[in-house]
């Protein structure tokens, strides 16, 4: 015998209004539910590397710095955008793509820290902020850094986040999707 | 000693009831566990997608626990369409990249402003606001799941499509076969048109979903459970808020608060008077529909050749009446003493009450019969006496007794402490040289003075549109002083005469108004317009809450498709 069947209605009302509302404040919004490629969860990698079929090299990120959060990660077959922010250097004060390609063309060539990797990066300003680009090129593929940090933080900070990037090769996940997944490849 | 009440002591109309309450009649109690007059269910279509829902939902969970459902069925899947991404031909691949882009990029943006836009145009704020909902819940379920499932785009073949984030469920193919649902239940009439168009939805979506799979940026069950998940929380929303039954899609113009009361609805009529009131049904008519919009009012001819006139009640029309209240709050303030109805019963239960201490003040209006109850907490049917050869009073011509009876009326309820708010011709009867009051639906117990001085002018108005100001005034004076008609018309202007009431005042072309201000006393006029804090903070509250909502369905305008 249903005695509560108008409580129950009203329950499932409520619960649908919070969700509605919940959706429409962004909780359906799918670049802020995505979260970052971690180099420990192969979720989110999987699809990073399927965003630049042609790159042999696929961005991670091992754990961020202290004080650096994600905002939002775009997977799109058009490449990868992650929007970091930070307590100190701002809101968006870091953005890493991964795309087909990239313009090097004004960045100097630095000895790179990441194997397979040539490594250029360009300066825009030290003071009063910030600002620069940290490109790493690889065949089929580039991935770089867009720091823009509010006034009085140092590069230091980018230091510190650029070595949370990895790279990992597309043959290394492949080998990972056959021993662990099925028998095909990214 | 009798178990039984004599034939001749027993009132006319009741149940014969016999000592162990079992009704000789039809009169009877409902059992716990059986079902009202009209149970509200989902039909059998929509209980069919909610079980694939169901089942998809049991295929996310396993997936989520398990690895092995998760490598078995994308083996299925990518053995399945295989052949379509190995076969594909020069000559069709543009077209479906083609179709895959319009799907995922255009598709669901126009089908819901087409519906947003014609919605509104028809006046279906209801159904334009569940479109809303059904696509956003649609989308926050989508990415929930996506996000926990977080299954990779198809594997080892060429992707050449558009996509964003993970595969399961597809949110594209979701949000679009949630729109197409929601323009079919917002714009299309139930029946045929709504049929073909729900076939062509289905068309539609299936190439979609195929063309989804040719470019490869999709498996076959991100297709079809992001179809499933897309049609059955759209049809459960409306379903559940907008219910054909109650909000019907209609073209035929006239006023969209009745309901249908053919098919399962018009039995459910039947068989609750024959439970509840003992009254057997053998017809049922919509009756003064064109001057009634907040409630669908019933002439039902019984077995015994006589007529009732019955008033259906449902929650449109407690939302109806919850509008109409919250606007004349926020246009008139305290003066109204609005308080809304919590329930369709208590709406009902109001009106019947109204009923019965209009009678008990010696007021002649309809002898209350009974309640109905249709669907619990949903629809009651309010039965009461049928006006026999009943015209309205703008049918026949208001001679000297009708006037004294109008008047008589209105000082009645002054006396009683009582007031119509309702007063216009649809709602005065002549029956004979009988004037009997209808709708007492808006009555209330010890109105504002204003509220019962607007019955006066009211009525006045009523009584000279089928006579003269002049004679109304002169009668008037025998039942009221010349203050307080002179207040009664202080107190009154267009926006206080029901809407009816002012057209039929305009169409007489006489300016009666102005009229009996110049037949009574100067006096102030009586300001309409009560400032009080709660309706200072009931606009601002409506203000802020309209403006956060707007923002709010702006600002995730993207998330939800419709950019």
């Amino acid at each position: 015998m249903r005695i509560l069947w108008t409580t129950w209605r009203q329950r499932c009302a409520q619960l649908a209004v919070s969700v509605f509302l919940l959706a429409l404040t962004g909780g359906c919004s799918v670049s802020s539910s995505l979260s970052a490629p971690t180099c420990e969860n192969g979720q989110s990698t999987l699809i990073v590397a399927q965003s630049v079929p042609s790159a042999e090299l696929v961005p991670c990120l091992t754990e961020l710095p202290r004080g650096w959060t994600v905002q939002t990660v775009e997977i799109t077959q058009q490449g990868t955008t992650i929007r970091m922010d930070s307590d100190r250097a701002g809101t968006v004060a870091a953005v890493l793509w991964f795309k087909e390609s990239c313009d090097t063309s004004d960045a100097v060539s630095l000895p790179s820290d990441l194997d397979g990797a040539e490594l250029f990066e360009y300066i825009v300003r030290i003071t009063p902020s910030f600002r620069a680009q940290r490109y790493y090129v690889f065949p089929g593929g580039c991935v770089w850094w867009d720091f823009d940090f509010n006034a009085d933080n140092s590069a230091a900070l980018s230091i510190d986040l650029g070595n949370s990037l990895v790279l990992v090769s597309r043959d290394a996940l492949n080998e990972n999707i056959r021993d662990s997944f099925i028998d095909e490849e990214l | 000693m009798s178990d039984v009440a004599p034939e001749e002591t027993r009132p006319e109309g009741q149940a014969l009831i016999i000592a162990n309450h079992t009704p000789v009649t039809g009169q009877r109690r409902r059992p716990s566990g059986e079902p009202p007059p009209l149970p509200r269910e989902l039909n059998t279509t929509a209980a069919a997608w909610l079980i694939g829902f169901a089942g998809w939902a049991c295929v996310w969970a396993l997936v989520f626990l398990f690895d092995g459902p998760e490598v078995w069925i994308t083996e299925r899947d990518l053995e399945w369409m295989g052949p379509i991404v190995d076969n594909r031909q020069s000559w069709l691949t543009p077209s479906m990249q083609k179709v895959s882009e319009i799907g995922t990029f255009w598709a669901t943006p126009v089908v819901g402003w087409v519906t947003i836009i014609g919605g509104l145009a028809a006046r279906r704020i209801r159904h334009v606001v569940l479109l809303i909902v059904a696509l956003s819940l649609v989308a926050f379920i989508s990415t929930v799941i996506s996000v926990q499932i977080g299954r990779p785009r198809p594997l080892g073949v060429s992707i050449i499509g558009a996509w964003e984030g993970f595969a399961q469920p597809s949110r594209p193919v979701a949000l679009f076969a949630a729109s197409v649902v929601s323009a079919g239940l917002t714009l299309a009439p139930f029946g045929r048109w709504r049929r073909s168009w729900f076939f062509a939805s289905a068309a539609l979506v299936a190439m979609f979903g195929f063309a989804q799979l040719y470019v490869a940026v999709d498996h076959p069950t991100d297709v079809l459970a992001a179809a499933t998940v897309g049609v059955a929380v759209t049809l459960l929303v409306y379903r559940l808020w907008a219910p054909e039954s109650v909000f019907p899609i209609t073209y035929r113009g006239g006023k969209t608060a009745h309901l249908d009361i053919a098919g399962a609805r018009g039995a459910a009529i039947r068989n609750g008077l024959e439970s509840q009131l003992g009254i057997t049904a053998t017809d049922v008519q919509l009756i003064g529909v064109e001057s009634s919009a907040g409630s669908t009012p019933l002439s039902i001819a019984t077995a015994d050749g006589s007529r009732v006139f019955a008033k259906l009640y449902s929650r449109s029309h407690l939302r109806s009446d919850r509008s109409y209240k919250l606007f004349r709050t926020l246009r008139y303030g305290r003066l109204e003493d609005e308080q809304r109805f919590s329930s369709v019963r208590r709406l009902i239960q109001h009106e019947d009450y109204m009923l019965h201490v209009m009678r008990r003040a010696g007021i002649d209006c309809m002898e209350p019969m009974g309640i109905v109850e249709i669907t619990p907490d949903h629809e009651y049917l309010l039965v009461a006496e049928f006006i026999q050869g009943g015209r309205e009073i703008g049918e026949v011509r208001v001679t000297t007794s009708l006037i004294d009876a109008g008047l008589t009326t209105v000082a009645q309820m002054w006396g009683a402490g009582l007031a119509h708010r309702d007063i216009k011709p649809a709602n005065i009867m002549v029956q004979g040289d009988r004037l009997r009051l209808i709708d007492v639906a808006f009555g209330e117990v010890r109105p504002s003075p204003w509220r019962q001085a607007v019955d006066l002018a009211n009525m006045m108005l009523v009584l000279a549109l089928g006579s003269s100001p002049e004679l109304v005034y002169e009668r008037a004076l025998q039942h009221f002083s010349e203050q307080e008609i002179a207040e009664a018309f202080a107190a009154s202007r267009g926006v206080t005469l029901p809407s009816a009431l002012r057209a039929s005042v305009k169409k007489d072309g006489r300016a009666l108004l102005e009229c009996f201000r110049e037949l009574a006393p100067e006096r102030p006029m009586v300001s309409i317009q009560r400032w009080s804090v709660r309706r200072i903070g009931l606009t601002l509250w409506v203000t802020v809450v309209t403006i956060a909502l707007l923002a709010v369905f702006v600002g995730s305008l993207n998330d939800i498709g419709l950019t």
